[in-house]
């Protein structure tokens, strides 16, 4: 009875492989055919990222002031400064500039040593009368200092000044320097460290 | 009577106008000379500058401070309008250029004041520095070696000094080529 039994079943097995076996061979294929791009997704980012380096800007600062040495920018402009791909852009509603970290040759901060630049709002500040704006003046307004020396395309050196909100300056740097920018100060967290 | 006057009237009139001859006299006498000397100073000629990174030395002079140095003399070298061509430091066109003078700055001292003691005392918190200019010609041959202050006083931001210090290399500049 058992050997009947197995006599029976083992065709009925067989029989069900068999009919089993296009369905495997169609999900094997679905699954390659849907597992295939999820597995090389994260390759496919990361090319694009490397692809494409004006995708989104890591670091961004609105409200920055240019004082100088914005080759096509005018000297004391307004604009936005971010890191863009391998870049250091600064843009303004009508130009932009744009250095490569590789042609960085020095970058520093003066977080050390602050100091007040006041451009508009000095301008704003004296106007009131009665000597109120020296007064307002008092109340300073600390800012961070980044200084950019780079090279441009023919090799010729340029150095531009940037105010940011205090702050704000080490960011940029630290970021600069990780794509290859050169520094001749240490960022202020690794000096530290370096001791 | 009023003929006397008439007579009076007229000779005050001509000695007034004999002062005026003489002080226009004497007045084209002290300019003429200086005029004389600027014909006369050996100026140099040269279609091109190429300028050189401030050297900072021994003086700790913050780099904002340098940059602005630099870039203000690029500026106003360039306004002086004696030259073809102003070459930033490294620049590969500059090694063509057959009549190529290099300016070049030494820090020799610096003190940053204060925008807000300016303000408030009007009397201190001077920013200052001395740096020193040289511009060389083609050779190495020595055509100005000079110690130029840059200072900004009562109004006006700490970089103001750099500014002043451009302006007075720029006068150098047009007194010299």
């Amino acid at each position: 009875m058992r050997m009947q039994n197995l006599i029976v079943d083992v065709p009925v097995a067989t029989n069900s492989r068999r009919a089993t076996r296009p369905r495997a061979w169609v999900r094997g294929l679905f699954l390659l055919l849907v597992g295939a791009p999820l597995m090389f997704s994260p390759v496919l980012a990361h090319g694009q990222a490397a692809a494409t380096p004006s995708a989104a800007p890591s670091v961004v600062q609105t409200d920055v002031k240019l004082v100088m040495g914005g080759v096509t920018v005018k000297n004391n402009s307004l604009g936005t400064l971010s890191v863009v791909g391998s870049s250091l852009q600064f843009a303004t509603a009508k130009t932009k500039v744009e250095v490569e970290a590789s042609s960085i040759l020095d970058i520093s901060t003066n977080e050390d040593s602050r100091q007040d630049i006041t451009g508009v709002a000095h301008l704003a500040t004296a106007a009131i009368p009665y000597g109120g704006g020296r007064v307002l003046s008092l109340f300073s307004h600390k800012v961070d200092v980044l200084t950019v020396e780079f090279k441009d395309a023919n090799g010729g050196y340029h150095g531009a000044v940037l105010v940011l909100p205090q702050g704000q300056a080490a960011s940029f740097k630290k970021q600069l320097v990780a794509m290859g920018a050169k520094a001749s100060h240490p960022l202020a967290e690794d000096a530290p460290a370096n001791k | 009577m009023q003929h006397h006057t008439r007579t009076v009237v007229s000779v005050v009139c001509r000695i007034a106008i004999c002062f005026c001859a003489l002080f226009l006299m004497v007045g084209y006498l002290m300019v003429q000379p200086s005029a004389g000397d600027s014909k006369g100073a050996k100026r140099v000629s040269a279609s091109s500058i190429q300028i050189e990174p401030t050297d900072p030395g021994d003086t700790p002079i913050p780099p904002d401070f340098r940059i602005s140095i630099y870039e203000n003399l690029i500026m106003q070298i360039e306004k002086t309008g004696k030259f073809q061509h102003v070459y930033r430091s490294g620049d590969k066109d500059a090694a063509n250029a057959p009549d190529l003078v290099t300016l070049r700055t030494t820090a020799q001292s610096f003190t940053q004041g204060s925008q807000k003691k300016r303000e408030v005392t009007t009397v201190m918190g001077a920013t200052s520095l001395t740096l020193k200019v040289r511009i060389t010609d083609h050779a190495g041959q020595t055509i100005v070696d000079r110690d130029v202050q840059g200072k900004v006083r009562f109004m006006g931001e700490n970089l103001g000094a750099t500014y002043d210090f451009s302006k007075k290399v720029a006068k150098i500049v047009r007194d010299t080529f």
